[in-house]
C-alpha cells in the first residue's frame, strides 16, 4: 500500500468534533525553546571534557543521535496523544512497574534539578550580564556591584524563587496565557540568535580581544585577559591548540544529546495538541524542531569559534567547566556563554538589553517547561491512582491542575536552596541529564516493542502501515534509539568528562529510582485496599 | 422480610463501568463489551455518541485495485489483505465504509440523500450488529448493558435499540431504569445547543423540561443515577476551546495569538443536577475534558474520549446504595 497526494472522498455528518488549544506549530516552538538553544553547555564543556573536540560537528552529531529517538517519539506520540506522554508511553506497553519509577524519578523529580537551573541561569545570563554590560557602558560602579551580587548565591536564589513564584502564578493562571508569553520567548530567542550570529560573524579574534580586554579591564579590572586567560590555562600543561580529533567529537554527541534530547518534550501534552494524532504533525513538532536546532547550534558554535579564535574558546572552557586556572583566579565574571560574549563585543545598551532580556525569558520557558511537563506527569499519574487523586484536582476557577503546581513549586523551593547553598548538591547538577536520558531510553524500547505489547495501540495509529522488510518502522527506530541512547548513558557512567565524576552521584541516582518504585508499590497496595486495581489502568482491554 | 432485604442491599457493593462517546468504533465497542469481564463489574454503563461520524467510500478502481481517503490522505489498496486492513482500521476509527464504483462516487457526491441514507443504513447495521455480539459475549452472566444515545445519535438509528430484542441489552433512552436492582438510573441523550447543529440537541428551556421527565420515575435521589450525556456547565468536565460559530466547520476563537477555551456544558443539566442532588451523574460530550468533580453531594463523571485511537476511557465505580465507595479512571 503506498500513499499518494490527498484528494479528499470522505463523507461527513453533522456531529460534533473535537478541538485542541496548542496549534503543531506552538508545539514546534515548545520544543524548540525547551532544547535551550542559547544555553549551548556543549560550547564550554566539550572542549575541556574532550579537548580536539569539533564543537559544530558535535552538534551535528548529536542530532544523528537523537533522530532514531526522535523518529520512535513520532509513532509514540500519534498512538498515544495524551498528556503525561513518556509516562503513558511506558506504563501501557511496559507497565507501570517501569514506567511510573522511571519517569517519575527521572522527569518529575530531577526535573526540580533544572527549576533550580532555570533561576541559575536567569541570574547569571540574564540578570548579571545586562547589569555588567550597562555598567561597562555607563561606567557605573552600582551596576557592576548589581551585577555581582546577581552572580552570586543570594542573588540566585532570590531571583530563582522570585521566577519560579512568578510563573507557577502565570501557569496556574491558565494554559492560555503561558502561550501567549511563549511566543514573546520565541522572538526573544529569535532575536538573541540572530544578534549572536551577526556579531560573531562579523568579528575577528583580534577585534574580539580588544573588546573582551576593554570589557574585562573594568569589570574585572584585567586589561589584557584575553592573552591572560589562555596563558593562565595553557601554563598548566592543558593544550589550548590541539589538532581536530573525530574520536573526540564523536565522544563530544552525547553532551550536546542533553540539549537536542529534548525535541521529544511536548509529547508530555499531547493532549492539548491540536491534529497531535497527524504523523506529519508530529514529524514537523519532533524531528522538525530537532533538526532546527541542530543547525542553529552548529551554526553558532562554529561562528563563535571563528570569532574568539580556537585558543580562547577552549581556553574559556577550560577554565570555566574545568576549573583549569595557574593562578587560581579562574574565568571570573564573564561567563563565556555566546549570549554574553556577543554583549563583550560590543556593550552598548541596546544590544546589552536585548540579548539579557532574550536570556531572561529564555530562562523562564525553562521554568515553565518543567512546570508543564512535570504536573502534567503527576496528573496523568494521579488519574491511573498511583499518584493520590489530590494531584489531578483541577481547580474550578482557574481549570488548571494547581494542586500539582503548589506542590512542583514548593519542591522547586527547596530544590533551589539546596543547589545553591550545598556543594554536594551542586555536584549533582549533571545528574538530570543521565536522569531524563535514560527515561528517553525506555521510552524508545517502549516505542520497538509497541506493536507487540500494545498491538492494538499501533495497529489503530496513522504509521502502523509503515514497515521494512516486514518489521515495523518504529520497532526500527525504537530500537536504534534504544542502543544509541544506552551507548550515550553508558558514556556517561564510564568516562568521566561526562560530568559524573565519582559513584555518590549513581548511588543518588539509583536510590531515588528505588525510592519512586518503593512509593509505586505503596500506592498500589493502599489503593488495593479500597477496592482500586491500579494495574488497571495500564492493561489493554482486548477487543476479542 | 423488607427489613432483611434492605439490609442486606445496605452492604452489597455494585462495581458498575462507564464509558461514553464511542462513536462507532468497532474496536472500542468490542473492548467496551469485554471490560466486564476484564474489570470484574456487575454491569457496563454507554453514555450516548454511540453512532459514527464519517462515510468512507472505498473506490473499486480496476481488478483488485482500490483507494480510499483516510485521514486526509489518499491511499491506493492492492489485493484483498489490504482492502481487509483498511476495512478494519476505517471501522477502528469509527467510521462507516462503502464500496463503490467510481461513478457510484460521483453519484453519491452530488446527492445528499444518498449519502444520509447510505448512513443510517450502516449505522442501524452496525448497532444491530452490536447487539447480536452483546448478547453473545454477556451470554451466561447476569451483565446487562446499559444504553443511551447522545446529541450526535440520529433517532432513526437508536430505534433499533427498541426494534432489536436482547437478553442483555437495556435501552434507557429517556427512562428511569433500576441499574442492579438498587439504584434508579434516569437517562438523557438530548444536549445543550452546539456549534455542529447536531440531530439531538435543544435549546436550555427544553433540555430543562426534557431533563425533569426524565428523573420523573426517580422516588430515592440518595441513591440515584443520572447518564445525561452533556455536563453541567462551568464543572471544569465541560471546557474546550471556544469556537466561532459562523464558519463551516466551526473554528477556535484565537485571540492575541492564543486558542481562547470556554464551558460548554450545559446550565439546565447543573440545575437539574443541583436541585435533586443524585449519587452519582455520569457525562461525556466533551471528550477532551476526562475527569471527576463533585457538585454537593453528587459525584460527576466525565471519562472523555479516545475512540479514534481504539481505546475505551472509561471508570470503574464501586457503590453501596447513597455512597461512592470508590472510583478509578481507566484507559484501555
Amino acid at each position: 500500500m503506498e500513499a499518494t497526494a490527498a484528494k479528499p472522498e470522505v463523507f461527513s455528518r453533522k456531529a460534533s468534533g473535537l478541538s485542541r488549544v496548542m496549534s503543531p506549530w506552538s508545539a514546534f516552538i515548545y520544543n524548540f525553546l525547551t532544547m535551550g538553544v542559547i544555553f549551548p553547555w556543549t560550547f564550554v564543556w566539550a572542549p575541556e571534557a574532550f579537548p580536539g573536540v569539533s564543537v559544530w560537528m558535535a552538534c551535528l552529531f548529536a542530532t544523528l543521535l537523537e533522530l532514531p529517538i526522535a523518529l520512535a517519539y513520532v509513532w509514540m506520540a500519534t498512538a498515544m496523544p495524551r498528556s503525561g506522554g513518556d509516562y503513558v508511553f511506558q506504563s501501557r506497553v511496559l507497565g507501570g512497574a517501569v514506567g511510573f519509577p522511571i519517569v517519575m524519578s527521572g522527569f518529575v523529580i530531577w526535573i526540580l534539578q533544572w527549576l533550580a537551573l532555570a533561576g541559575w541561569l536567569f541570574a547569571n545570563l540574564g540578570l548579571a550580564p545586562l547589569f555588567l554590560g550597562l555598567g561597562v557602558h555607563y561606567h557605573s560602579t552600582g551596576l557592576i556591584n548589581a551585577g555581582i551580587w546577581a552572580e552570586g548565591k543570594s542573588g540566585i536564589v532570590t531571583v530563582s524563587i522570585i521566577g519560579m513564584a512568578l510563573m507557577a502564578t502565570l501557569l496556574t493562571s491558565g494554559f492560555k496565557n503561558y502561550v501567549r508569553l511563549q511566543y514573546l520567548m520565541f522572538i526573544g530567542t529569535g532575536v538573541i540568535v540572530v544578534i549572536m550570529l551577526a556579531q560573531f560573524l562579523r568579528t575577528s579574534p583580534e577585534h574580539f580581544a580588544v573588546a573582551i580586554n576593554h570589557f574585562n579591564g573594568i569589570v574585572d579590572k584585567n586589561p589584557h585577559y584575553y592573552s591572560w586567560l589562555q596563558h593562565d590555562v595553557s601554563s598548566t600543561g592543558f593544550n589550548i591548540s590541539p589538532k581536530f580529533a573525530l574520536g573526540a567529537t564523536l565522544l563530544a554527541a552525547p553532551i550536546a544529546w542533553t540539549s537536542t534530547q529534548w525535541a521529544t518534550y511536548s509529547v508530555e501534552q499531547g493532549g492539548e495538541i491540536k491534529g497531535a494524532r497527524v504523523f506529519k504533525n508530529q514529524m514537523f513538532i519532533i524531528v522538525g524542531s530537532l533538526i532546527a536546532v541542530g543547525i542553529v547550534l552548529a551554526l553558532i558554535a562554529w561562528a563563535e569559534q571563528r570569532a574568539v579564535g580556537t585558543g580562547f574558546f577552549n581556553a574559556a572552557s577550560a577554565s570555566y567547566y574545568g576549573a583549569i586556572s595557574k593562578s587560581g583566579t579562574g574565568i571570573g565574571s564573564v561567563l563565556p556563554f555566546p549570549g554574553v560574549l556577543a554583549i563583550v563585543i560590543s556593550p552598548n545598551p541596546i544590544i546589552t538589553v536585548l540579548v539579557a532580556f532574550g536570556f531572561m525569558l529564555a530562562s523562564l520557558q525553562i521554568t515553565c517547561n518543567c512546570y508543564i511537563g512535570c504536573t502534567r506527569i503527576m496528573v496523568g499519574m494521579s488519574l491511573d491512582r498511583t499518584l493520590p487523586a489530590w494531584f489531578s484536582k483541577v481547580s474550578s476557577r482557574f481549570r488548571t491542575p494547581v494542586n500539582a503546581h503548589v506542590v512542583y513549586f514548593a519542591l522547586g523551593v527547596l530544590w533551589c536552596i539546596g543547589y545553591n547553598y550545598s556543594a554536594s548538591w551542586y555536584s549533582l547538577t549533571l545528574g538530570v541529564t543521565f536522569a531524563a536520558g535514560y527515561v528517553f531510553v525506555f521510552s524508545s524500547l517502549a516505542a520497538a516493542l509497541l506493536p507487540y505489547r500494545a498491538k492494538a495501540l499501533y495497529e489503530a495509529a496513522p504509521g502502523a502501515s509503515l514497515k521494512l522488510l516486514g518489521i515495523p518502522l518504529v520497532t526500527i527506530f525504537g530500537l536504534i534509539g534504544f542502543v544509541a541512547g544506552m551507548g550515550a548513558e553508558i558514556a556517561f557512567v564510564t568516562k568521566s568528562g561526562y560530568g559524573l565524576k565519582g559513584t555518590t552521584p549513581y548511588i543518588v541516582v539509583a536510590a531515588i529510582i528505588a525510592a519512586c518504585l518503593v512509593i509505586y508499590w505503596i500506592g498500589r497496595t493502599y489503593q488495593k485496599g479500597k477496592g482500586i486495581d491500579v494495574s488497571y489502568a495500564f492493561l489493554e482491554v482486548p477487543p476479542e | 422480610m423488607a427489613l432483611f432485604k434492605k439490609k442486606d442491599a445496605g452492604s452489597k457493593q455494585s462495581r458498575l463501568f462507564f464509558a461514553t462517546d464511542i462513536h462507532g468504533s468497532e474496536r472500542t465497542f468490542r473492548k467496551f463489551l469485554n471490560c466486564a469481564k476484564f474489570y470484574k463489574v456487575d454491569h457496563i454503563i454507554m453514555g450516548g455518541d454511540i453512532t459514527g461520524k464519517f462515510l468512507v467510500p472505498i473506490v473499486h478502481e480496476h481488478d483488485s485495485h482500490y483507494r480510499t481517503t483516510l485521514q486526509g490522505t489518499t491511499e491506493t489498496i492492492e489485493g484483498a489483505d489490504a482492502l481487509a486492513a483498511v476495512k478494519e482500521r476505517v471501522e477502528t476509527l469509527g467510521f462507516y465504509h462503502v464500496t463503490v464504483e467510481e461513478d457510484e462516487l460521483h453519484a453519491m457526491q452530488a446527492d445528499q440523500g444518498e449519502i444520509d441514507a447510505t448512513f443510517r443504513r450502516l449505522a442501524r447495521e452496525r448497532l444491530e450488529r452490536w447487539i447480536a455480539l452483546a448478547d453473545e459475549r454477556l451470554a451466561d452472566t447476569n451483565v446487562k448493558w446499559y444504553v443511551t444515545g447522545g446529541n450526535d445519535d440520529q433517532p432513526e438509528v437508536l430505534t433499533v435499540l427498541d426494534e432489536v430484542k436482547s437478553e442483555h441489552v437495556v435501552n434507557c433512552e429517556g427512562r428511569v431504569v433500576m441499574v442492579d436492582d438498587l439504584y434508579p438510573t434516569a437517562n438523557c441523550g438530548y444536549s445543550n445547543p452546539t456549534p455542529w447543529d447536531t440531530p439531538r440537541e435543544v435549546d436550555e428551556d427544553r433540555l430543562e423540561a426534557i431533563l425533569e421527565d426524565a428523573v420523573k420515575g426517580v422516588d430515592d435521589f440518595t441513591s440515584a443515577i443520572f447518564n445525561f450525556h452533556v455536563p453541567p456547565y462551568d464543572c471544569t468536565l465541560d471546557d474546550c476551546p471556544k469556537l466561532d460559530w459562523s464558519t463551516d466547520p466551526p473554528s477556535p476563537v484565537i485571540v492575541g495569538g492564543v486558542a481562547q477555551s470556554a464551558p460548554a456544558g450545559s446550565h439546565a443539566v447543573r440545575k437539574i443536577i443541583e436541585k435533586y442532588k443524585p449519587l452519582l451523574a455520569l457525562t461525556g460530550h466533551i471528550h477532551e475534558s476526562r475527569g471527576l468533580v463533585s457538585i454537593g453531594r453528587t459525584t460527576v463523571i466525565n471519562p472523555g474520549s479516545e475512540y479514534g485511537e481504539g481505546i475505551i476511557r472509561g471508570c470503574i465505580f464501586t457503590l453501596q446504595p447513597g455512597k461512592v465507595v470508590g472510583y478509578q479512571m481507566t484507559s484501555g
